[in-house]
Formats: structure tokens, sequence, C-alpha cells
């Protein structure tokens, strides 16, 4: 099929903000071990929220020391999704970006686990038609509804101005019962498995 | 209920096994202690009495069931349920306490040895082109809603000679939403009967457009939107009558919506329609062409948004038939209690008729602006509950009498709780003290 943008502008990988070691080479290495690392800081695994463990909440480990998660681990849990039509990142065709990425309460401030913490990430389509910017803006919510902790709340939005229908893809984006049905749509899980192929 | 200041929910035992994951609603049967709770592609059934499971339905649908409704005024021996599904169909089950004799005998797969077999799935109600996402019985049981995000409400008839001769047909497609159906409700039955103007059967849907429509049949087997309620500012999420009207006045109906807020509507009856019925009945229009059948006929007005209690998406709220409160959970995991407060009634019923009037002259579908209720200070916050289900989105609230251990044997089928059900797959009863 014609992509709807056969030229996009990438970005060098070695220009992408990243706490993310680099010495193993690409950028399409390096994630695997960090991304595990920071589920690890997180003290969950990488099932789906609903899917609940029975020892979830309880674990000592996961309220105790937990470290606060931060814009760049947002930026670094997202960033390395594939594009649905190009073989590069988001990152790279700067679809994220850390700027717009917003955490409130801000991270600095220590949080029970229990308090609602809201993430508010808005992406930049390629191009302002781009008709992939919802299966995109899914991809980002479910691979942060994945891996944060059930208190985190993701809300994915196109950035003002970035494109020509903004409003009706954040009205579907924000619909939680939309996306879950999305989900058990095989053709769309197909396409979202394969962006999140690259992601721990 | 206690009129006591410090309102308070205190939580109950859950309901067991835990489900493990997401669960969509739970909903009460509407006079056994049964509750259904939709949760992936199955419904399980608990025992008010036990809180523990009574029965599931399983492999009846290929995707998620979001919703289930009872089938009202069967025997109690006799169980039925509507699921419906992601997978676009609508399934109607039943279960029968009696042997069902030596033809269901054949049907019995070695596989499902336990609580499966009680269930049987009947019928399979297709027709929608996508996700059905509520299913709801009409009073009566006569008749079916099921919506879904192909945009359309559906009502189905049993047409079927007896209880166990499953014959549904559809008796209407209504196609006037512009996004997503996301709840239907049927109004309770009134007993008005001596008001020529009002059909029996009153059905209200609520939809991704930020709409709520209301439907009747116009006594010619037509069923015609003859309202749409306009103010949300997001997807209407979910809708309920007013379960026990208070005075003379049509029920009330209540919606909430990702704009975060919950509102009451009420209809603008106007006194010389009353006395004029015959002419004006429903019935009075079959000669009348059906395009002007099709255009708005009912004033309904915004009475009230109630106080803000959210900071996200409510997707549920619960009004009491009894004590009249209601109930509302959100997003934000927060379950807030709100009364309506009586003895307010005398001071505020000026303004209310003053404002009521001022939006009754402005028609609530051509788009003229409108005046906006302010949160009305006839309904207070009474209680506000964070966390109920930890950090955790609560999909659904439900008002459902208590049969359980707990509670003392006469206040048993009496006393009310609340039933909350969340994405943990917990389903936590509260009590009201």
């Amino acid at each position: 099929m014609d992509k709807d943008n056969a030229n996009p502008t990438i970005l060098n990988t070695s220009q992408l903000p990243t706490r993310q070691n680099r010495k193993n080479g690409s950028a399409l290495n390096g994630p695997f071990t960090n991304s595990s690392a920071l589920v690890h800081k997180l003290g969950y695994t990488s099932s789906p929220p609903w899917e609940i463990s029975e020892s979830d909440g309880t674990d000592s480990d996961a309220e105790g020391d937990m470290e606060l998660i931060d814009e760049q681990d947002i930026y670094d849990l997202i960033s390395n999704i594939s594009d649905p039509e190009h073989p590069l990142s988001l990152g790279q065709l700067a679809v994220v970006n850390l700027p717009d990425i917003d955490i409130t309460p801000s991270p600095l401030v220590a949080a029970d686990p229990n308090t609602l913490t809201q993430v508010l990430v808005k992406i930049t389509p390629t191009i302002t038609h781009c008709s992939l910017a919802t299966v995109i803006g899914l991809g980002v919510r479910v691979r942060l509804e994945k891996v944060l902790p059930p208190n985190y709340r993701v809300d994915v939005m196109i950035k003002e101005g970035t494109h020509s229908q903004d409003d009706q893809v954040n009205k579907q984006l924000a619909d939680k019962e939309r996306v879950a049905a999305a989900l058990e749509n095989d053709t769309l899980r197909g396409v979202l498995d394969k962006m999140l192929e690259k992601c721990a | 209920m206690p009129s006591s200041p410090m309102t308070k929910l205190v939580p109950l035992p859950v309901f067991k096994p835990d489900l493990y994951e997401r669960a969509w609603q739970s909903i009460p049967h509407p006079t056994l202690p049964l509750l259904a709770t939709a949760h992936q592609k199955s419904v399980t059934v608990f025992s008010l009495s036990t809180l523990s499971s009574h029965s599931s339905l399983t492999n009846g649908h290929e995707r998620s069931v979001r919703s289930t409704t009872w089938k009202p005024n069967l025997p109690p021996h006799k169980l039925c349920l509507v699921t419906g599904s992601f997978d676009s169909t609508a399934g109607l089950w039943r279960w029968d306490d009696q042997d069902t004799g030596g033809g269901g005998a054949l049907e019995v797969e070695i596989k499902d040895e336990k609580d499966e077999k009680d269930w049987e799935l009947i019928v399979v109600l297709d027709g929608h082109d996508s996700e059905i996402k509520c299913v709801s019985f009409s009073p009566g049981g006569q008749y079916l809603a099921t919506c879904s995000r192909d945009k359309s409400v559906w009502i189905w008839e049993d047409v079927g000679a007896n209880e166990s001769d499953d014959e549904w047909e559809t008796v209407a497609v209504l196609n006037e939403h512009d996004g997503d159906v996301k709840a239907v409700a049927w109004c309770p039955e009134t007993n008005r009967s001596g008001r020529g103007r009002y059909s029996n059967d009153v059905l209200a849907s609520a939809s991704y457009d930020n709409t709520v429509r209301i439907w009747r049949e116009d006594g010619d087997g037509e069923w015609v939107c003859v309202a749409v309620l306009e103010g949300h500012d997001g997807t209407v999420w979910g809708l309920q009558w007013e379960p026990r009207p208070q005075g003379q006045g049509f029920p009330r109906l209540m919606t909430w919506s990702a704009d975060q807020s919950v509102r009451i509507w009420s209809l603008q009856e106007e006194e010389e329609m009353e006395e004029a019925a015959p002419q004006h009945a429903w019935g009075g229009l079959s000669g009348v062409p059906s395009t002007m059948r099709r255009s708005p006929k009912e004033d309904w007005v915004c009475a009230a948004i109630l106080p803000k209690a959210h900071t996200r998406d409510v997707y549920a709220a619960t009004w009491s038939a009894d004590s009249g409160m209601v109930a509302s959970t959100s997003s934000d995991g927060i379950i807030a209690l709100y009364r309506e407060e009586e003895e307010a009634e005398t001071n505020d019923t000026a303004d209310d008729e003053a404002a009521a009037e001022l939006d009754g002259d402005v028609p609530m579908t051509n788009g003229h602006p409108k005046k906006e209720p302010e949160a009305s200070r006839r309904w207070k916050v009474v209680s506000s509950t964070p966390n109920a289900h930890g950090p955790y989105e609560i999909n659904h609230v439900t008002w459902c009498k208590r049969y359980d251990q707990g509670c003392p044997p006469e206040k048993r089928g009496i006393e009310e709780m609340l039933v909350s059900t969340g994405d943990d797959g917990i389903v936590r009863p509260w009590q009201v003290v």
C-alpha cells in the first residue's frame, strides 16, 4: 500500500534523549535490557493491568523503595515503539517527544501507591491527515498501561494543531471501552504487537 | 437509612472468588438474592446470601461480555439472562432448577461437568454490526433493547407463544445517534395509565455523541425519538430512570458522562395537554405522516447537575428506590454518595421553577444557547470514598438488597447496600452507615 508519508524526517538515534545505555551499539539493542530494568524498578511484570497477580500490592518490594517514575522514564518506555508504516521508532520520527510528556502530580512529590498519577503524552503525527494516528496513540496507551502501576492513568492526545481530526482521535483514545474492544480485534492486535515487538 | 450527618461507606467482605481480571458491571436480580457480574467472555452469578459464586455463563461469546440484564417476572425456579458482547451478538440464556429431562441430557458435554450445565445459551440475537455496549429488558419483560458502536438501538420483542417458546423479533432499529450508543434504559412502570398521552414503554439511550435520546412507541408500532437531551460535554456513559418517582411527576432521568458530571433531567409537562389527553394521545398520531412524527415532541430540561465529586470520567451511578440517594463512581476510583435535600424544597422551588421556565421556553434540540443550571443546591455530597478499589478504576456501582449472614435476619431483603465492580476483578459490597 502507499504510505501516508513516504519521506518522513528522521532523527539520528544518538540525538534522542535517553537514560539508556548505548554502548552496546544501536538503539534497537539497548532498550531490551534497560526497559526490563525499568520494569523491574517498577516492581511489576509486563502483564496488562487487568491481569491481576495474587501477590499484587502486598509485595513489600513494590511499595517500599520504589524509585519515582519521571518523564524520561516514560519517554524511554515509548520511544522505541515501531511506527506502523515505517521501519523506524516513534522517537526517531519525533512522534513522541520528551517535552510533550507530563506527569501530574510531579514525580518530585513522593506519592503513596494509591494516589492517582496522570501521565499525559501528546503525540505528533508525521503529517496532519495521518490515518494511523489512532493506531499510534493506541500503541502508546497500551504500552504504558502494560508496565505502569495501576494508580497511573494514561492519557494520550494528539498535539494541538498537528492533526486535522485531533478531537475525534483524542476522544477515541480516551474511551476505555473502545480501547478494550480494539484490543480484542485480531487484526489491530497484530499491528499493535508488531509495533511493540522492540519493547521489552 | 439513618439521617446522621456523618454518612460513610463501610466495606463488607468481597464476593468470592475474586475474578482477577477486569469486571465491567454487576446487575442484581429484580427479586431474587442473585447478582450477575460481566467479566471477560463470561458472566459469574453470585449469591447475595453466601457472597460467593452461584453459577457461571461461559462459552457463549467470542469476545468480552460488556453488559447483562435479568428477564423480569419469571417464576423463582426459572432464571433468564441476556448478555451483550463485543462480538456484536446478544445471547439469551436460561437456567432451570428442575431437570430438563431426556432432551437436555443428550446435549450435556463431558467437559462441562459443574456449574456450566445449568445455564444454557438458547438464542443468539444477531444483527448489530459491531460491539454491543448494553442490553436492557423492559419492566414487563416483553421488550429487550440492545445498543452498539454501530450507532443503533435495536428493540426486540418476545413473540413466543409461552415462556419456553423463545421467538424473538426485531421490532425497531433506531438510527438517530451520531456515535456509539453506550447505554439504554427502560422507564419503570409508572401506574399513570390514566394519562393517555403516554405509552407504557419508554426507552432512553446515551451516546458517544454527547446526547441522550428518549424513545416512545407511537401506538402504531413505530418507535420515535421524542426528545434529544443536550448538555453533557463528553460521552454519556450511562443513564438510569428515577426508580420511585415523587408525587405526580413523570420519572426523572439521571445521566453520567466523560465530562465528569452527573445530571438529572425532567419532563416539562403542560397542563392543557394533560387535560386534552384524548386528542393528543399517541394513538391519534397514526394519521400524521411519519416525517412529521420524527420531530421531537417533549420538552426535557436539565433540572440539576449534581455537585462535582469526580476528576475523571463518571462510569456509573445508581439511584436508590428506597432512600432516593445516588451513588456514583469513576475512573478516579472514588465512590461518591449524594442526597437530595427535601427540606430545601420550600426555598428552592421558586428558583427551580423560574429556571425551569427559562429552560422550558427553549426546546432542547434546536441548538440555541440555553441556560445551564448551576450545581444544584438541593443535591448534596454526603460522602466520598477515595481508592474504593485501591489504585484501580471502578467500572460500576449499584444499589442492591442485603441477604448475607452479616445482616440481621429481619432486615434481609430489605436493607440496602452498594456493590462496586472494578478493573481489579473485585466485586465489593458496601454498607452505608
